[in-house]
């Protein structure tokens, strides 16, 4: 009888935790990727969200007193933070219509067949796999002086000896990091609307051109209609990404001269993770999130429009 | 000095053929000199050019080699300070302590010095983690935010002392200098770099390098006759080192219209971020007798007369400068200079090492081209003789689970006897900062002229002004520092240096203006704080 109960005893558990991972077993497979997702994503965004409202900054205290709403007022008080969000919606449109232009003009010329057209879009599409902190370095070191060559290649072209500062000097600095940005990024757009205008049916340049229409009129009525849901997708995804404009700011201007190229990532960064004002850091990301989802939900309903329709 | 010697290592190639193996231990690049038609002069020329090699990295490596041998000596007997920090460690044989450096020479003095010898003398590993200036800055607060325990031994400029010391990321080392027999360590440091160590009353570190900004000349240029008499003609004296700061526009914008662009006036490291740009702001500032803080109300004095007489010293400077130097990192500053193409640098001491090739023997040093200016170079105070200073601490983590290992560690490594060999390593970033590294004969015959250097070195120090320590100085500093590129672009001074004022006072306001003013005033009575509370005017600085 002893021998039973302590054989019961034994096995007991056993059971109920076999019977328990029959009953969940599916559960059990997705936890370790529910847990990561949770310790990741949830927990650090429920963090973030405390920290918005307490005092989290290294150099004022190691307590963290609840502190309201100023580490958002902080963001407004400050004219860093309000020229940043005017930089980042003027560089982020400047990249975004210039690489759209530019990656057009090239799909358009790469529509059709020729000789060396495959090594030539090879060519094209090499600066979208590099790091854009390398395509900043890479910049950086083009334009600077003494030791880049830009002045010197400028001067082949232009009148007189060219000594731009391109980093510092006028409107240039806004200039730089939109030539860095465009070079990078323009290949995505070309891909992108290159496959949008394979896509289109020759059938219907062949009946526009029995109507008489003339090339620039196809190129109105029969491409441009046709491509602009793959031109909203192109743009869409190259503008979120435009606005954190981070990496090529970093490596390229710092930021400068003064704060004249802070982009609100950049800022954020400034403060977060250079001067460790964590709580106004933080508060800023809330508010430059929301804001840009706003935008995006903006974007996307158009995207979706013509799917509906 | 490994690539010195791999260079006699006779090297085999794969198919045997060995008749030619010596061609490539005689040259620079190895394959380029594999050529079948090996003419008799160039080989003649590439031999000289090894036996000059051999002669350059024999001495050199005894150099290192008697340093580990001078170090042991003094970690066993020879230096007390040393000995005790070794003595008590070894209790502590088989722990691992994590520093942190600087990337590049400063970690390569714990990587390929420091931490082997502690290891031999004690049993504790080192290991050493580096980052960029701003880098370990944001390591070392992320460490000590999220407790990581990261780092036994913090690495801090005296302007981060404060915050490092009020937020809890190091300890004050008062009790351990008492209980390890190191407080006789502190008396030979220079009073200045004594400043940088000391917040609040007590000690939270040792004073690790001796950074006092010394003006460095070329002399072969100051003595050339023709310039001179066009210099005397101009200006009715005679050409010189500036000894104020109107000498220096005039003298740097002189330079440049006689020699540019084979030669420029000057050249200094003026880039964004760049460690030191707005040091020359705090630096002219001060010399002429600024305040950054008015201590009643504790508003910022930076925009005043004297701050925009300071800023237009420092853009007539930079008119004086090679095109592009607003955009010169410290690197870009040292290599114009080392080419010859500056006749004028003010800045970091290492600029007396390497001006005579003494550090770029090293293989760690070859970050910097060999200089062409050897021999040619002269030391002289900052114009108004104030110049700037600023230094290292090492110091000990608050999150370290072997805190008294950790400060035996900064107890040797900083002691007289080991910090001395370790400020003559070619491949260190230390300067002398002691009054027995002053004093050091050894030293001083490292090259020809090292004396003088040490002079001027020690000069420095004693009517140097040190950098803002105190609560929140990374924050003014980094504000003065994106305003001061803003001016190089073209904005207006005065309005700029209003605009920075302001941020100033909004960064007072953020951590409070009353403890602030508690701050400020505690630093007002570091040495070095003012023009006119130098060592030198206090009555307390080294007899160079």
């Amino acid at each position: 009888m002893a021998e039973t109960l302590a054989y019961g005893r034994k096995r007991r558990p056993v059971r109920a935790v076999s019977s328990f991972v029959d009953r969940h077993f599916k559960w059990l497979l997705v936890a370790p990727a529910v847990f990561l997702v949770l310790a990741l994503s949830v927990f650090p965004l429920v963090f973030s969200a405390w920290v918005n409202f307490v005092e989290f900054d290294f150099s004022v205290s190691s307590s963290h007193p609840w502190v309201g709403f100023a580490n958002f007022t902080d963001n407004f008080a400050d004219p860093d933070w309000r020229h940043s969000i005017w930089i980042t919606a003027i560089l982020a449109c400047s990249v975004v219509a210039v690489e759209f232009v530019i990656g057009l003009l090239l799909a358009l010329a790469m529509l059709r067949e020729f000789p060396g057209r495959r090594i030539l879009m090879v060519i094209i599409v090499i600066p979208l796999f590099i790091s854009p902190v390398v395509t900043g370095g890479f910049w950086d070191l083009f334009l600077r002086q003494p030791i880049g060559p830009a002045n010197e290649i400028a001067s082949w072209f232009l009148p007189g000896t060219v000594t731009t500062n391109f980093t510092d000097d006028g409107y240039w600095p806004y200039l730089s990091v939109i030539m860095a940005d465009a070079w990078q990024w323009t290949p995505f757009m070309f891909v992108i609307l290159l496959a949008g205008l394979s896509s289109i049916s020759s059938e219907l340049y062949e009946a526009a051109e029995i109507d008489g229409a003339k090339p620039r009129q196809s190129f109105f009525f029969v491409t441009l209609p046709l491509l602009a849901p793959i031109m909203l997708v192109a743009i869409t995804f190259r503008f979120v990404d435009a606005t954190k404009l981070f990496d090529i700011i970093y490596t390229l201007t710092r930021g400068g001269p003064g704060t004249e190229t802070y982009t609100t990532s950049y800022y954020l960064y400034y403060q977060g993770f250079e001067r460790f004002h964590i709580g106004q850091s933080t508060a800023g990301s809330w508010m430059f999130l929301i804001a840009l989802s706003f935008i995006a939900y903006w974007l996307i309903r158009r995207l979706l429009k013509p799917v509906e329709a | 000095m490994i690539h010195y010697l791999s260079y006699s290592v006779p090297y085999e190639k794969e198919d045997g053929d060995v008749k030619h193996d010596w061609r490539m231990a005689v040259g620079e690049h190895g394959p380029g000199v594999l050529e079948d038609l090996y003419a008799r002069k160039e080989f003649l020329l590439k031999a000289s050019k090894l036996a000059a090699a051999g002669a350059i990295a024999g001495p050199l490596l005894a150099n290192v080699e008697r340093a580990f041998a001078a170090v042991e000596v003094a970690s066993t007997g020879g230096d007390p300070v040393a000995t005790a920090a070794v003595n008590a460690a070894k209790q502590y044989s088989g722990i691992t302590l994590t520093t942190i450096r600087e990337t590049g020479p400063q970690a390569a003095d714990d990587k390929l010095f420091g931490g082997p010898l502690w290891e031999k003398l004690t049993g504790i590993k080192v290991n050493t983690v580096e980052g960029s200036d701003a880098e370990i800055l944001q390591k070392q607060i992320a460490a000590h935010i999220a407790h990581t325990g990261d780092f036994d031994v913090n690495e801090a400029l005296g302007a981060w002392i404060p915050d490092f010391a009020d937020r809890g990321v190091i300890v004050p080392t008062d009790d351990y200098l008492t209980k390890y027999k190191g407080s006789a360590s502190l008396k030979d440091i220079h009073p200045v770099y004594r400043s940088f160590a000391t917040y609040k009353g007590k000690t939270w570190g040792f004073s690790d390098d001796g950074d006092a900004w010394a003006l460095y000349y070329r002399k072969d240029i100051f003595g050339d006759p023709k310039l001179r008499k066009a210099y005397k003609a101009k200006f009715k004296r005679d050409l010189r080192p500036p000894t104020n700061w109107d000498e220096m526009t005039e003298t740097s914008q002189f330079i440049t219209d006689q020699l540019a662009p084979k030669v420029y006036g000057q050249g200094m490291g003026r880039a964004l971020g760049n460690p030191g740009n707005y040091f020359y702001f705090f630096q002219t500032f001060r010399s002429l007798g600024g305040r950054f803080f008015d201590p009643k109300t504790m508003k910022a004095q930076i925009n005043n007369a004297t701050g925009l007489k300071a800023m237009e010293y420092i853009l007539a400077e930079l008119k004086a400068s090679p095109p592009g130097s607003a955009k010169f990192d410290f690197l870009t500053m040292w290599t114009t200079w080392l080419q010859g193409k500056t006749a004028m640098i003010y800045t970091w001491p290492p600029t007396g090492r390497i001006s005579e090739n003494y550090a770029q023997r090293d293989k760690a040093f070859s970050f910097l081209p060999k200089s062409k200016i050897v021999g040619k170079v002269g030391y002289a105070p900052i114009p108004t003789g104030h110049g700037w200073v600023n230094g290292v601490v090492r110091c000990v983590s608050a999150d370290s689970k072997n805190i008294d290992a950790a400060y035996l560690f900064c107890q040797w490594n900083t002691s007289p006897s080991v910090s001395l060999q370790r400020v003559m390593l070619p491949y260190s970033l230390r300067d002398p900062y002691r009054l027995s590294h002053y004093k050091s004969k050894k030293y001083g015959s490292l090259w020809p002229g090292a004396s003088k250097y040490l002079k001027a070195l020690c000069q420095a120090a004693n009517d140097g002004v040190i950098e803002l320590v105190m609560s929140g100085a990374p924050d003014y500093g980094t504000s003065l520092d994106r305003a001061m590129t803003a001016m190089y672009a073209g904005k207006d001074v005065q309005s700029t240096l209003d605009a920075t004022a302001k941020e100033w006072d909004v960064i007072t306001k953020k951590l409070g203006v009353d403890k602030q003013r508690a701050s400020y005033l505690n630093y007002l009575k570091l040495t070095g704080s003012t023009s006119s509370n130098t060592a030198a005017a206090k009555g307390i600085g080294f007899k160079c």
